[in-house]
């Protein structure tokens, strides 16, 4: 049994996989716990993908899908860049680049009450999680982390944001640190932000260093890792 | 209402405020100065498409026979049609055009009627009777700013490669320059977003002005006005000789292709002699 399970994830993690492909079964892995990222789905025991990407799996029980695209679709525990649309009696509907607009309810903030309800202009930009996202309905944000403190959640001030794909976003918040942002951070100062829904905030002190770095990442797309070092080193010296 | 409200494009307070206070320091989101193209590449095919940085546009130009207007009997018709896709920009509607859409077709249309670009008199075949109806599409394929510049382009390629049967079409030039203040030309997607008030110009290689279009949005003084139009002459000979090379390029192929025809027809002769 256990050789059995090893082998089917052996076959499935860090392989291409598509809509309808069962990559896991949970009849044969009791005992565990496993959260499901974006793409994948239960059906009783079976979990199976429901877009075409690679399968990722992280330690210790984590698993998603990867894959590019222009367009976000929602998934529990995301954190993403939102644009404020509408404000209403009891939410906030946010553009998340997704099918839906999302909702972020007035009180969904550390410390929030109905006396405290913030004031955000149509247009402001939010750094968010995502706390729900189910089928049918409009996707719930939230501005606090799961244990309801605001931890770098909230407005986003100044700065310049613009769009990617999701594949380059991830990238980006890969856990040994993005090649070009290794790069520029060696040489630059600057802040970002970064939303796994294909929108990246960088602010920095001057107005060219915030330009320099959005055209290095945007560049950085199809480069491999080597590639974005040079790209990185050219700009720089021509900037200088 | 909510399902249009998701696929409406719109731009952060942060992003316009940032658009604004780089351009006062001449420094521009894609890293270009005020005054400059960006990169402009024109592929012929019978048709043509032009790639202006991330705007892509394709001109299509086709021609009919058509019984000619009663008030005009001599002359050909020239008519254009855009198209924006729903693919090019969320924002663009299916269905009827809209207001950018028809303004778009209207500055093409005035800029190649003005400029003489089509000779319309000579698209007659036979008076009240025949004459050519010339008939461009513009497909928008990629917005990504400054459609107005590659529309014409595009429509300028398609029309200098386009041959109507047995008979050859001249051209000329039109070429425009889009303005707000602080000036830049060649806006993209963003700039346009945060930009207050725009200027078209059409003016052709030899620098002559053939139309000027000013759609709503803040006044622009006469200094401005003169400086753009200099900026605009720069820039319609350069664009110009792109496009003639463009049209060359395909010219050559084009006169290849037709000679490629012989080597088979001769093989085949040979064979026939072999047997």
């Amino acid at each position: 049994m256990e050789n059995k399970q090893s082998s089917s994830l052996a076959s499935f993690v860090d392989s291409t996989v598509v809509p309808g492909d069962v990559v896991l079964d949970l009849s044969s892995m009791t005992n565990q716990t496993i959260k499901l990222g974006g793409g994948l789905r239960q059906d009783c025991d079976a979990i199976s993908a429901m877009k075409a990407g690679t399968l990722r799996f992280s330690k210790p029980n984590k698993y998603w899908i990867e894959s590019s695209q222009k367009r976000y679709v929602p998934c529990v525990e995301d954190t993403i860049l939102g644009i404020v649309v509408d404000s209403k009696a009891d939410n906030f509907l946010i553009d998340i680049k997704g099918p839906a607009m999302g909702f972020l309810p007035v009180l969904a903030f550390e410390g929030g009450t109905r006396r405290n309800i913030p004031k955000f202009e149509v247009g402001t930009l939010l750094y968010l999680r995502v706390v729900k996202a189910n089928f049918g309905m409009n996707p719930e944000l939230s501005c606090t982390d799961a244990s309801g403190k605001a931890a770098e959640f909230g407005p986003l001030k100044d700065g310049y944001m613009f769009e990617t794909s999701t594949g380059l976003s991830r990238k980006l918040l890969s856990s040994p640190a993005c090649p070009v942002l290794e790069a520029l951070g060696k040489k630059l100062s600057f802040e970002i932000a970064v939303g796994l829904n294909g929108r990246v905030w960088v602010n920095a002190a001057s107005p060219d260093t915030i330009v320099v770095v959005a055209n290095a990442i945007m560049n950085s797309e199809c480069l491999s890792g080597a590639q974005q070092i040079i790209m990185v080193d050219h700009l720089l010296k021509n900037i200088q | 209402m909510e399902g249009r409200l998701a696929n409406s494009w719109r731009l952060t307070v942060n992003d316009k405020n940032f658009i604004k206070t780089a351009l006062l320091s001449e420094i521009r989101i894609d890293g270009r100065k005020p005054f400059e193209y960006r990169k402009i590449s024109i592929k012929e095919d019978g048709s043509s498409e032009v790639q202006l940085g991330q705007t892509r546009v394709m001109g299509m130009v086709t021609a009919q026979l058509v019984q000619p207007y009663r008030d005009r009997p001599k002359e050909g018709i020239l008519s254009i049609f855009t198209e924006f896709s729903p693919m090019a920009d969320p924002s663009f509607e299916p269905g009827r055009p809209g207001e950018l859409a028809v303004e778009l077709g209207r500055i093409v249309d005035r800029g190649l009627r003005e400029s003489r670009a089509v000779d319309t008199e000579s698209l007659c075949i036979l008076a009240g009777k025949f004459v050519w109806a010339i008939r461009i599409d513009l497909h928008i394929l990629d917005n990504g700013g400054n459609l107005v510049d590659a529309a014409n382009i595009a429509a300028l390629a398609a029309l200098l490669t386009f041959r109507r049967p047995e008979c050859s079409l001249g051209g000329e030039d039109g070429q425009e320059v889009i303005v707000h203040p602080p000036e830049v030309i060649d806006p993209t997607h963003n700039e346009e977003a945060v930009m207050g008030g725009r200027m078209t110009t059409t003016v052709n290689a030899n620098g002559d002005i053939c139309a000027i279009q000013k759609s709503g949005g803040e006044g622009v003084p006469r200094r401005v006005i003169m400086q753009c139009l200099q900026l605009a002459t720069s820039k319609a000979a350069s664009i110009t000789k792109q496009i003639k090379d463009a049209v060359e390029v395909f010219n050559t192929e084009r006169a290849l292709r037709k000679i490629k025809r012989h080597p088979t027809s001769t093989g085949d002769d040979v064979r026939e002699k072999q047997n």
